[in-house]
């Protein structure tokens, strides 16, 4: 077969608020197919199309970037724009910082940070819990994480709006501001050289050996940057997607305060349901069939991961969200030799975002029905207090 | 029963710990192997099965034998 069946198929901004009827659309008449934004991209609709592309990393490479359209930069980012064989080398030597003891360990940290935000945003009857909330918390732990002074945290949620939410409007402006953010990273790296040494993600990337070589300082700019883009607006999304439902969903409120259980089986659901990376991009590296059409080498193709999780054939009533699923393979984290480094991290800040929240705070439910599911912005709630 | 994890396709992700760490271990660097001879004891047959359908990289095997 030679089609290429069109269809206008977007993955960011304003597609986003109507997108998981056009996913439907796509896996029932389109699932593989062609669209025209971003120079030109073949799509991956289907859940088991989109795993086996994931599993065949030699014919679909993340070069040049994993990332449509560019995040700021030409620079290929570490280890996300990186094939085998050097991508484990990258990945093996932060992997021990993430691992369910690495993040046990952050955790009272994360719950201490998390209360002294909610007890704020608790102050007044109307509160916005997406700017107040969901969006600090990610990123002071962030700071700690990698070594970054606390105060600055402010700072990278800026940058995040002008890089990641500017970028399919105004490129230039997105890639000033990752300029900004590399000689911001590098500043700290000079400073931490000249610091004692200790074992933290900024320590292990200025010792790091790779291949049995020192990293060179671009290698330790552009992993540094790449943590930075992928660590905080996806962690601070899922917060406020997961909150987002429960402020317009009472009855699972309710539960979830009644049984704190299942909070963890909650929070996987809406990250199946309301991912924050809705895509990502791959390149064919030969020309290659799926679903009868002919990807052919050099082409893009993005793998809708928020479309495979709501697929008919992977899970039923996809389009559901069952606060206790108790069947939940999905793509919230990717899959395959790129899945996510930091999901026990991210994981681990929704979960106890949302039960900080709900243990510290009367019922919430929604005031501004307009604001949209997916971002980073406002989420603007009322506490209902006892009278 | 038994179950072990395929090496080839585990890639870390630790959900098979966090449904079944009684049965399931990981290194230093998150990957996952079975704790003892893979023989799964009855009490934890429900927690291995539910770290089945988790798995995201489907590496975890189940035998009955
Ligand atoms: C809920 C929050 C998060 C979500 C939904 C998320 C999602 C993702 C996704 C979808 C990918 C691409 C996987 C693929 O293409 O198969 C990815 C990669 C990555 N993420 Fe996350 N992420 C989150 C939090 C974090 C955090 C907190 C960090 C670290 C501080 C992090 C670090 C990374 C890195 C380093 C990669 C690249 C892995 C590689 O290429 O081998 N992420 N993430
Ligand atoms: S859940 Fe699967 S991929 Fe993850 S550690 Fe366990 S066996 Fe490996």
């Amino acid at each position: 077969m030679n089609e290429r069946p069109v269809r206008d198929f977007d993955f960011h901004g304003a597609a986003l608020d109507t997108i998981f009827d056009t996913y439907k659309e796509l896996r029932e008449n389109c699932p593989v197919g062609w669209s025209d934004h971003y120079g030109g991209f073949w799509f991956l609709a289907k859940n088991e199309d989109i795993f086996n592309a994931e599993q065949d990393w030699a014919t679909f490479s993340v070069a040049p970037s994993m990332l449509l359209p560019a995040f700021g930069t030409d620079e290929p980012m570490i280890p996300i724009d990186i094939d085998p064989p050097v991508h484990s080398a990258y990945r093996k030597l932060l992997l021990p910082l993430f691992t369910p003891r690495a993040v046990d360990d952050l955790t009272p940290f994360v719950e201490q940070t998390a209360r002294d935000l909610a007890d704020e945003v608790g102050k007044s009857d109307i509160a916005d819990i997406g700017l107040g909330y969901a969006r600090p918390l990610p990123s002071i732990i962030f700071c700690t994480l990698v070594g970054y002074p606390q105060e600055d945290w402010y700072l990278f949620d800026e940058w995040v709006d002008r890089i990641i939410y500017g970028r399919d409007v105004n490129p230039a402006e997105s890639e000033k501001a990752g300029n900004e953010v590399r000689e911001y990273l590098w500043a700290l790296v000079e400073k931490r050289r000249q610091e004692p040494p200790k074992d933290d993600i900024t320590g292990r990337l200025i010792t790091a050996v790779i291949d049995g070589r020192p990293i060179t300082d671009e290698e330790i700019l552009n992993y540094a940057y790449l943590l930075f883009v992928a660590g905080l607006d996806t962690t601070a999304w899922a917060i406020r997607s997961s909150l987002w439902y429960l402020a317009r969903n009472p009855e699972d409120q309710e539960r979830l305060r009644r049984d704190p259980e299942l909070i963890s089986s909650a929070v996987e659901e809406f990250l199946r349901t309301l991912s924050p990376v809705q895509a990502m991009a791959r390149t064919a590296t030969k020309d290659v069939e799926v679903g009868g059409c002919p990807i052919k080498q050099g082409d893009r193709v993005v793998l809708a991961f928020g479309s495979g999780n709501r697929d008919e054939e992977a899970y039923a009533n996809p389009d559901e969200i069952v606060i206790d699923r108790e069947q939940n393979r999905h793509f919230a984290f990717g899959v395959g030799i790129h899945r996510c480094l930091g999901s026990n991290l991210g994981r681990r800040e929704v979960i106890v975002a949302v039960r900080e929240l709900l243990d510290r705070l009367p019922p919430f439910e929604a005031v501004n029905l307009d604001e949209p599911w997916h971002g980073v912005g406002p989420l603007t709630v009322r506490f209902k207090r006892e009278a | 029963m038994r179950v072990e994890v395929d090496s080839s396709k585990c890639q870390g992700h630790n959900r098979c710990m966090i449904f079944a760490p009684d049965v399931f271990e990981v290194d230093d660097y998150g990957f996952a192997t079975v704790r003892a001879d893979g023989e799964i004891p009855p009490e934890q047959i429900e927690a291995v099965k539910h770290a089945v359908v988790n798995c995201p990289e489907l590496a975890i095997i189940v035998r009955e034998d």
